[in-house]
């Protein structure tokens, strides 16, 4: 053994690619939210505007207060990643960049400018805007904030499924076809899937905290307003995450990523007919078998290819380089995504059945569960995109490029482990803040005035240094 | 099709300078311009609802430059790979502070935050300036085709430099007075009272730093590129942007004697603006200088996309531009005049 020989820590690419997934996975914990909660805002500003009562005006003001911080957070974390695609991507952006980079471009020209303006003007500035402008706003949010989703989308489709581009002379990639870049069928089915799973999110928050001031009998109206606004919403985007998005984003898998669907499934024999699905049970990579399987018969070939017919290829039907990397992790987090969508819409269903029944506000042990049930649509929705994440591998374009090509070549393992460290550290603050100031939001409630303007209210707190 | 790109990626940078500049600078003044809480709210309220916007300038530069220039991009980036992410992190110090500094009404919450703000903003500055540096001063390619830099190694100008020199120094200094003293008079403008007493004496303590300093840097700058001005003067642009520097001076000058604040900011504007945009004109056609040999040079054709993919981003890019000024305008329409802190107090986004 030669001390020193390498200096270089383990392959750095998995560096670069843990630095990735992390800042997207914590960024994105954000931006699912405000996707979620704009059009809440949207909806009330537009009930207010035309009824003129006032607990829809209340309801907006209080929840745009909300917005306005998981916004911020939206905002602060999202550049590191369009960063790392020069940092530590550098090969890849040399190779793709002239196709992701237009969406990449896209969204910054066409969605940030619109959300970056009006965002402001939304939190703090319905005294200056006035009721019909400021609703205007938070519609321009709204809009903005989706344009900015599909166009993230879009350039992750390409990776997923590589449509509408052609090779240069310098073998670098450009886009031959905008319209099938952008219309990709991939990212048309993703997008409606992830979208509906950020309106999940937003809905479960909004009834979370209705069923959390139900609890607590403070601001009845308000609860109750968030409460059947919330659970409703939170049923028909559930139903909706599950079909028909996510089934025909199944289809796509099974058609165009087979060895990932295998994965997903932790499938390691073909299998010709009446194929079960699994609902339960490990992984064992190494024995090339799933361990205490719980399953269904037939269910994956009919959910995969629309009959009980049909063949699904298992993971020995391809050669291990074309395997997922991660296929124990890729199995759980579709399993887990895929199990609680399935809690999402049976939970949503009985809160609408005791709102059918009237009882949606005074039955505590559902209001209990409706308030503990906020985070599960976080862990839903990162668990689906490292389902999509992992699944590509080992190609960083499916099929086209391989993750091994694509990290800067002079970056190196321990630079980035530097800086992942230094985000770990920073996210954790940035985290700490976050749930303190929306939980003090959370806990006073609607009711209470903004600070800001209850701090003018108070005399003294001016002249203070 | 190069030159076009070339032009919009300095366009979105100069306006992202022009912009963001002012606030970097009110911001770095927050401290000695604003001294209780009350006028420190007024000086965030003035730097008001679109720092975001303005902020976003960068980030959609970064976009166009992966679009037009893929290769460049990520030889850049990847060089400078731990001076970005510092630059990073402190972007967002500086937001979460402008964000959260008013959530909670209490004064050393406030007073924390509003601390955390002045230094991210100083920070970022120097930063900034640092970069623009060490654009015009160049990097360490060789035959390789890629580079890495030290923070700093010899201090000297040629061969294997590092981010700090003696010359990418001066201009970080440089870019702080200058950015502070376009906050000063931005400030001047947008408030009342004692914050716009302070602001308008530091305006013009700062403008006549940056008048001192300017001849300097400019004399070192001819030293560290001596092919700049020559190429620079060579073009028409740069006799435009020449005459928005000496238009915008004039317009700071006379602007600021006649306590015509609107026109004094037009001019701190134009000035920056003006020179920003000589420069870029005189760095044409060079992305990345070498400092090793001109010949590892990248030029904005090496480090280009395919024209197809240019071609193609030209159709959306214009009107994209048009709708972003669209919200802008509706924006500052709204909240133009000066600050009314009980109506724009920012509690917090």
């Amino acid at each position: 053994m030669q001390v020193g020989k390498s200096p270089q820590m383990y392959d750095p690419t998995l560096w670069h690619r843990l630095q990735f997934a992390f800042s997207i996975v914590y960024h994105y914990l954000f931006p699912q939210l405000t996707m979620g909660l704009a059009w809440f805002l949207v909806y009330w500003k537009w009930r207010a505007l035309r009824t003129g009562e006032e607990r829809y005006a209340k309801a907006a003001r209080f929840w745009a207060r909300i917005f306005g911080l998981n916004f911020a957070m939206g905002v602060v974390t999202g550049p590191p990643m369009e960063f790392q695609f020069g940092t530590n991507w550098g090969e890849f952006t040399k190779f793709a960049g002239g196709v992701i980079g237009q969406t990449l471009a896209m969204e910054g020209m066409f969605s940030f400018f619109l959300e970056s303006a009006l965002v402001g003007a939304l939190v703090w500035g319905e005294e200056r805007l006035g009721p019909r402008k400021h609703f205007l706003t938070a519609l321009g949010v709204a809009i903005g904030s989706w344009l900015s989703g599909f166009f993230i989308i879009v350039t992750n489709a390409f990776m997923q499924h590589p449509v509408g581009h052609g090779m240069s002379e310098d073998g670098t990639l450009h886009i031959a076809d905008l319209g099938a870049y952008l219309l990709n069928p991939w990212g048309l089915v993703q997008f409606a899937h992830n979208q509906m799973a950020a309106l999940v999110t937003g809905s479960f928050v909004v009834t979370a905290l209705g069923a959390y001031l139900a609890l607590r009998g403070r601001s009845a109206e308000q609860a109750r307003l968030y409460l059947r606004h919330g659970a409703l919403t939170a049923l028909v985007a559930s139903v909706l995450v599950a079909f028909p998005t996510g089934d025909q984003q199944a289809k796509l898998v099974a058609r165009h990523q087979e060895p990932a669907l295998a994965a997903m499934e932790g499938r390691f024999q073909t299998q010709s007919s009446m194929v079960e699905i699994t609902l339960i049970g490990q992984p064992n990579v190494r024995e090339r078998r799933l361990d205490n399987p719980i399953q269904v018969p037939g269910m994956l070939s009919f959910l995969a290819f629309g009959t009980f017919h049909s063949e699904v290829r298992g993971l020995d039907a391809f050669p291990e380089s074309e395997w997922p990397t991660n296929i124990e992790l890729l199995y759980y987090a579709f399993h887990v995504m895929a199990g609680l969508g399935t809690l999402f819409i049976l939970l949503m269903g009985l809160a609408n059945l005791a709102r059918w029944r009237g009882r949606l506000e005074t039955t505590r042990p559902l209001l209990w569960v409706l308030m503990l049930a906020f985070p599960f649509p976080f862990i839903a929705n990162t668990a689906g995109w490292i389902t999509a994440e992992l699944g590509r591998q080992p190609w960083l374009i499916y099929g086209l490029y391989p993750t091994s090509e694509g990290a800067s070549k002079i970056v190196s393992s321990g630079n980035v482990l530097f800086t992942l460290v230094g985000l770990t550290g920073l996210y954790f603050v940035l985290g700490l803040l976050y749930l303190f100031l929306v939980g003090h939001e959370a806990l006073r409630g609607p009711d209470a005035a903004p600070h800001g303007h209850a701090a003018h209210g108070q005399p003294g707190m001016e002249g203070t240094p | 099709m190069i030159e076009l790109w070339f032009g919009i990626l300095a366009f979105m940078l100069i306006m992202f300078s022009v912009l963001e500049g002012w606030d970097f600078g009110s911001g770095a003044l927050h401290l000695v311009v604003a001294k209780t809480n009350a006028e420190r709210r007024e000086v965030i309220a003035a730097i008001g609802p679109l720092w975001s916007w303005h902020e976003v300038w960068l980030v959609a530069a970064g976009g166009t430059f992966m679009v037009a220039f893929p290769k460049a991009m990520a030889t850049a980036f990847a060089g400078y790979y731990l001076a970005l992410w510092l630059a990073l992190w402190s972007f967002m110090l500086r937001g979460i502070s402008i964000e959260v500094g008013g959530h909670l009404p209490d004064p050393l919450w406030q007073a924390f935050w509003d601390v955390v703000f002045a230094v991210s903003n100083v920070v970022l500055a120097i930063v900034f300036g640092a970069a623009l540096g060490n654009v015009i001063r160049g990097v360490p390619l060789d035959e390789t085709g890629v580079f890495t830099l030290a923070f700093f190694t010899d201090f000297g100008v040629r061969g294997r430099v590092g981010i700090l020199d003696w010359y990418t120094l001066s201009v970080a200094v440089m870019t702080l007075f200058l950015v502070c003293a376009h906050g000063a008079t931005y400030l001047t403008l947008k408030t009342q009272g004692p914050v716009h007493e302070r602001s308008n004496r530091w305006a013009s303590r700062l403008w006549w730093a940056v008048a001192v300093g300017f001849p300097i840097v400019t004399l070192e700058t001819s030293l560290v590129r001596p092919g700049l001005f020559h190429a620079a003067m060579q073009r028409p642009l740069a006799w435009l942007g020449m005459a928005a520097a000496l238009g915008g001076l004039v317009a700071l000058v006379t602007g600021r004697r006649r306590q015509l604040e609107q026109r004094a900011f037009a001019g701190s504007c134009a000035i920056i603006a003006g020179l920003l945009g000589m420069l870029a004109v005189g760095l044409f056609p060079v992305l990345l200088h070498s400092t090793i040999a001109p010949e590892f040079s990248m030029t904005a054709q090496q480090g280009a996309s395919s024209p197809r993919g240019l071609q193609l981003a030209l159709y959306w890019w214009p009107p994209a531009l048009l709708l972003a000024f669209g919200y802008m305008t509706f924006i500052v329409r709204q909240f133009r005049g000066k600050v009314r802190p009980s109506q724009d107090h920012q509690g917090f986004y």
